[in-house]
């Protein structure tokens, strides 16, 4: 068996093994510099330029946000989904394996692989990253938390079971394909907007309308809305209150309506819940990808060959 | 040769929803037969086999396979040798890769003679599948079945896309390996000259059912068709069993299975090919009229 699986997806192993190899050359090169470049200006001064010079290596990093779905559509449709579209798979049926052998074996193979290949990018993003959250402190909020860590290993396993299940259920590597990127793209935004910013409940904090109005660093800001004796005004236009609108500057006015009872209120998730958040992302999409697995098995079992 | 059964069924039946791929199929293939197995397209035949190469499961009734109920597990899985119709293989293999292959799941499994039978064959080892003709493509398919040396194989319309000479020679690779081992076979086809060629055995489907399951010999001794003038058929249909009637304005001409032997002198009487026989049994209207043909072993 080990050897059957060694023949079919040598090519597919090879050709991630150098996709990786080919971008870790760069973010290593690239990502030195940057750490150097750190240390380096951490004496001297402020550092806010560092990052000028690094928008494509930027780029390539941000891009990796859609390497999930390439174990989708590469691994996870073709590991069965193939070999029932071209009916290889009555071919291995009829040697002297057991069917139940057979998918477990490719099962294996599927998601030890994408474990391993989504680690090792995980691994050069997150060191790459290093930098970046160093200087923006960014990495609990937008982009950089589907890169780094746990959650790209997450998104992985659950694109790979997504494109098991579709290749099982649609016996088409075509239209598997197709319903692999709708719902891995469908499934990461719903979380993504909807479920996550509920993980835990956010934290607010009142900001006097004078002084500095920096957020909490290193954390999620969810929201920033004015108040008013504790009352949230909203809408975009806020009503100057007559006391402060006769021709003062905006310093001036600051101060005034701060005297009259405004005050900034941020929600946010504080920068200590990172590896919380990390850890319940992870967990929801390999619980999915669990689900996933499960109903595939289903639909193999049910439906004969 | 042995006379215990290699392929029983009884009652067997697959339904897809509310559509019965198969029905009622009862038949008995002895040990080390080659069996034809006839029927129109839909008739069945590829439900039947995957059902006894242990693909699929039976909705109704039940199978036995070389003593064993068709399932996933290697003990059966290694008594029986499948081909499907589109001969499936990896493309871009070799036939040395799927020989490896073979070699890698198999337990009992005969390299040299695959080696040797392919090379006989001039089948070139290191060449990609996907590039070589469909006889080659067949023959390939044959060999990887017969080398797990199963004591039953199962093909389905293994010739039916190959020209004739093709054809002859992948009959050739099977009569030979199975005179050696003494495999049972069962063999779906169109092709009545192939079928007269290799088979000793007949199965019919006709409407998802089997209408016969008898001896080759056997068969072609006791259909006949009559030719007379007009007159009531009553008394053959109480002795035998007609299966067709045709009626001009002055003459009648019956296809029956005699069941024994035929007293009235008055009809002509003639032999009947396999071909004429099987359309005989194809075109039945309602098969359940003529049969089902009780379950006769004979060997």
């Amino acid at each position: 068996m080990s050897w059957l699986l060694w023949r079919q997806h040598r090519a597919q192993m090879a050709i991630v093994a150098g996709l990786l190899a080919v971008f870790a050359i760069p973010v290593v090169v690239t990502g030195r510099h940057l750490s150097d470049g750190l240390v380096a200006c951490r004496a001297s001064g402020p550092c806010g330029g560092l990052l000028d010079h690094y928008n494509a290596m930027l780029t390539s990093v941000n891009l990796t946000v859609a390497v999930p779905l390439i174990f989708g559509i590469f691994w996870g449709v073709s590991v069965i989904g193939r070999e029932l579209e071209t009916g290889t798979a009555t071919l291995a049926w009829s040697q002297s394996v057991t069917r139940r052998h057979w998918v477990r074996v490719k099962l294996l193979w599927l998601f030890g692989t994408t474990l391993v290949a989504s680690s090792a990018l995980t691994v050069l993003v997150t060191w790459w990253s290093n930098t970046r959250n160093a200087l923006q402190e960014s990495r609990f909020s937008g982009l950089p938390f589907d890169l780094e860590n746990l959650s790209p290993v997450g998104y992985s396993l659950f694109s790979a079971a997504l494109g098991l299940l579709a290749g099982v259920a649609w016996r088409r590597v075509l239209p598997a394909v197709a319903t692999t990127i709708a719902g891995f793209v469908g499934v990461r935004m719903i979380v993504e907007l909807v479920v996550r910013p509920h993980y835990l409940s956010p934290v607010y904090r009142l900001l006097p309308m004078t002084g500095p109005r920096d957020d909490p660093p290193g954390s999620w800001v969810q929201n920033n809305e004015m108040v008013h004796n504790g009352r949230v005004i909203g809408g975009n236009i806020i009503g100057v209150p007559e006391a402060c609108s006769q021709g003062i500057g905006k310093v001036d006015l600051n101060q005034c309506m701060n005297a009259h009872g405004y005050r900034v209120r941020i929600t946010y998730q504080p920068a200590s819940r990172y590896w919380t958040f990390q850890w319940i992302e992870f967990g929801i999409f390999a619980a999915l990808s669990v689900v996933l697995v499960g109903a595939a098995l289903v639909v193999l079992r049910r439906r004969d060959v | 040769m042995n006379a215990t059964p290699a392929i029983v069924t009884e009652g067997l039946g697959k339904r897809y929803g509310a559509k019965w791929a198969l029905r009622d199929c009862s038949l008995a293939v002895p040990t080390g037969r080659v069996c034809g197995l006839v029927g129109a397209n839909g008739a069945g035949k590829t439900t039947l086999l995957r059902l006894l190469a242990g693909l699929s499961r039976p909705s109704t009734g039940r199978a036995e396979v070389g003593g064993q109920v068709p399932r996933d597990d290697s003990e059966f899985l290694r008594e029986v040798g499948y081909l499907a119709q589109e001969i499936p293989l990896y493309r871009r293999w070799s036939a040395a890769d799927h020989l490896r292959m073979g070699a890698a799941m198999n337990a009992e499994w005969d390299d040299p003679w695959a080696r040797e039978r392919l090379d006989g064959l001039r089948i070139p080892l290191e060449q990609r599948v996907g590039t070589m003709s469909g006889g080659q493509r067949a023959q390939v398919g044959l060999v990887l079945a017969l080398a797990k040396q199963p004591s039953v194989l199962l093909l389905d319309e293994p010739v039916a896309a190959l020209d004739p000479l093709a054809r002859r020679e992948f009959l050739g690779t099977l009569s030979e390996a199975v005179a050696e081992r003494g495999t049972t076979v069962v063999l779906s086809s169109h092709l009545v000259t192939d079928l007269e060629r290799v088979c000793d055995h007949l199965v019919v489907l006709a409407d998802s059912r089997t209408v016969l399951a008898d001896d080759l010999d056997d068969v072609l001794a006791t259909h006949r068709l009559l030719v007379g003038p007009r007159r009531d058929i009553s008394a053959i249909e109480r002795d035998h069993v007609v299966l067709r009637e045709e009626r001009t304005h002055r003459q009648l001409s019956v296809w029956v299975r005699l069941r024994g032997p035929l007293v009235d002198p008055n009809w002509d009487v003639q032999e009947l090919g396999l071909e004429e026989i099987m359309l005989a049994y194809l075109s039945l209207r309602e098969p359940a009229a003529a049969g089902p043909q009780p379950v006769e072993v004979t060997a």
